[in-house]
């Protein structure tokens, strides 16, 4: 079946972001596609380039990195959602006069609409929350 | 036949509300601080085994807070792939955050 | 490709409008939703009827309207609003002096109209 995600959980607090990303690994182990993750609200944290995870706990960002490039699944930041947590990429760096991106370019920023055209899309659509 | 999903603990809203909307036919999934609510004899697990929902709580959660023996015997314990196979049985989730 | 490129969609709020920035994060599916023509409908359960209460002014705390938004709806074709009518009692609001598109809806047809969608969204 075709799924996509809902991520609404930050990395750290909690464990939702590491269970939907487990979650999405496990869906693709057993056939499925994962379509595409949109994170929304303080899940766009997930996509901060700068994190440094302690050596003992599971990297998040590196996971939702290896999902994306090993399983050709996309993960959408909700703009809005994005750019007030100072999440960016190069051409809203430039839009924005910032100095840098700063969110790892497995991501991409994107409206809303691509949230609407997934569930569209998808057979499945399941939530991971704070 | 609903899959909810709950990761908030017993005394949250979040939890006041998935009661109020569990019925027989859907499932709950706990997950995060919502294992708690399958602890055995608690009064959350008593409110839940009413609704007639099945109950599975995610392993990795539950064995991170030391509860796996302290849970009651009408709940099933699921690992990620069992997570994913929950979402091909249920058509639709609702979570409870 | 989609299966079914109209998948409806309910939306289901259960955050107060100025607890935390879900609450408006929520909103703003349904409107995009609607936007782009999916079928949606929005349900207000449990502490998400406090986005009901009409005089909201949050001028003072700086942050976008969420009542303005919500009486913004009908415009973008979201119709009918949904609520918990159990929660409305506890929190002793009149469905009256609340949006007039407001459907207030006991549990059982709340776990009906669960059913009645493709996909939930739950905020």
């Amino acid at each position: 079946m075709i799924y996509s995600l809902l991520v609404l959980s930050p990395p750290h607090s909690g464990q939702g972001a590491s269970t939907a990303v487990q979650f999405a690994r496990a869906a693709i182990s057993r056939g499925h596609s994962i379509h595409r993750v949109f994170f929304l609200d303080q899940g766009t944290y997930n996509a901060c380039a700068a994190q440094v995870t302690p050596q003992d706990e599971s990297d998040t960002l590196q996971q939702w990195v290896d999902l994306a490039q090993e399983s050709n699944v996309e993960l959408v930041l909700c703009i809005a959602s994005a750019l007030q947590r100072g999440l960016i990429d190069s051409t809203e760096a430039r839009r924005y006069d910032k100095q840098a991106a700063t969110i790892h370019p497995a991501f991409v920023i994107s409206g809303l609409g691509q949230l609407v055209d997934a569930s569209a899309a998808s057979e499945r659509m399941i939530t991971f929350g704070c | 036949m609903i899959l909810h999903t709950l990761n908030r603990a017993p005394d949250s809203a979040a939890f006041r509300d998935c009661l109020r909307f569990l019925t027989a036919d859907d499932a709950l999934l706990l997950l995060g601080d919502g294992i708690y609510a399958a602890l055995k004899d608690s009064s959350s697990s008593e409110e839940l085994a009413v609704t007639g929902a099945s109950l599975y709580v995610l392993e990795a959660d539950a064995s991170a807070a030391g509860i796996v023996n302290l849970l009651g015997n009408d709940v099933t314990l699921v690992d990620f792939a069992k997570f994913v196979e929950l979402t091909e049985h249920f058509p639709r989730q609702q979570a409870w955050h | 490709m989609p299966s079914n490129a109209k998948n409806s969609l309910l939306v289901v709020v259960r955050h107060s409008p100025y607890g935390s920035s879900v609450a408006r994060s929520s909103l703003e599916v349904a409107l995009a939703a609607a936007a782009f023509e999916q079928p949606v409908g929005l349900l207000f359960v449990g502490d998400g009827v406090l986005q009901l209460i009409p005089d909201q002014e949050p001028s003072g705390i700086g942050v976008r309207n969420i009542a303005k938004l919500i009486q913004s709806l009908p415009l973008y074709d979201i119709e009918t609003l949904y609520a918990d009518e159990q929660a409305l009692q506890r929190y002793g609001l009149d469905p009256q002096t609340l949006p007039q598109q407001l459907l207030p809806l006991n549990t059982a047809a709340i776990q009906a109209l669960f059913s009645n969608y493709d996909h939930i969204l739950s905020f």
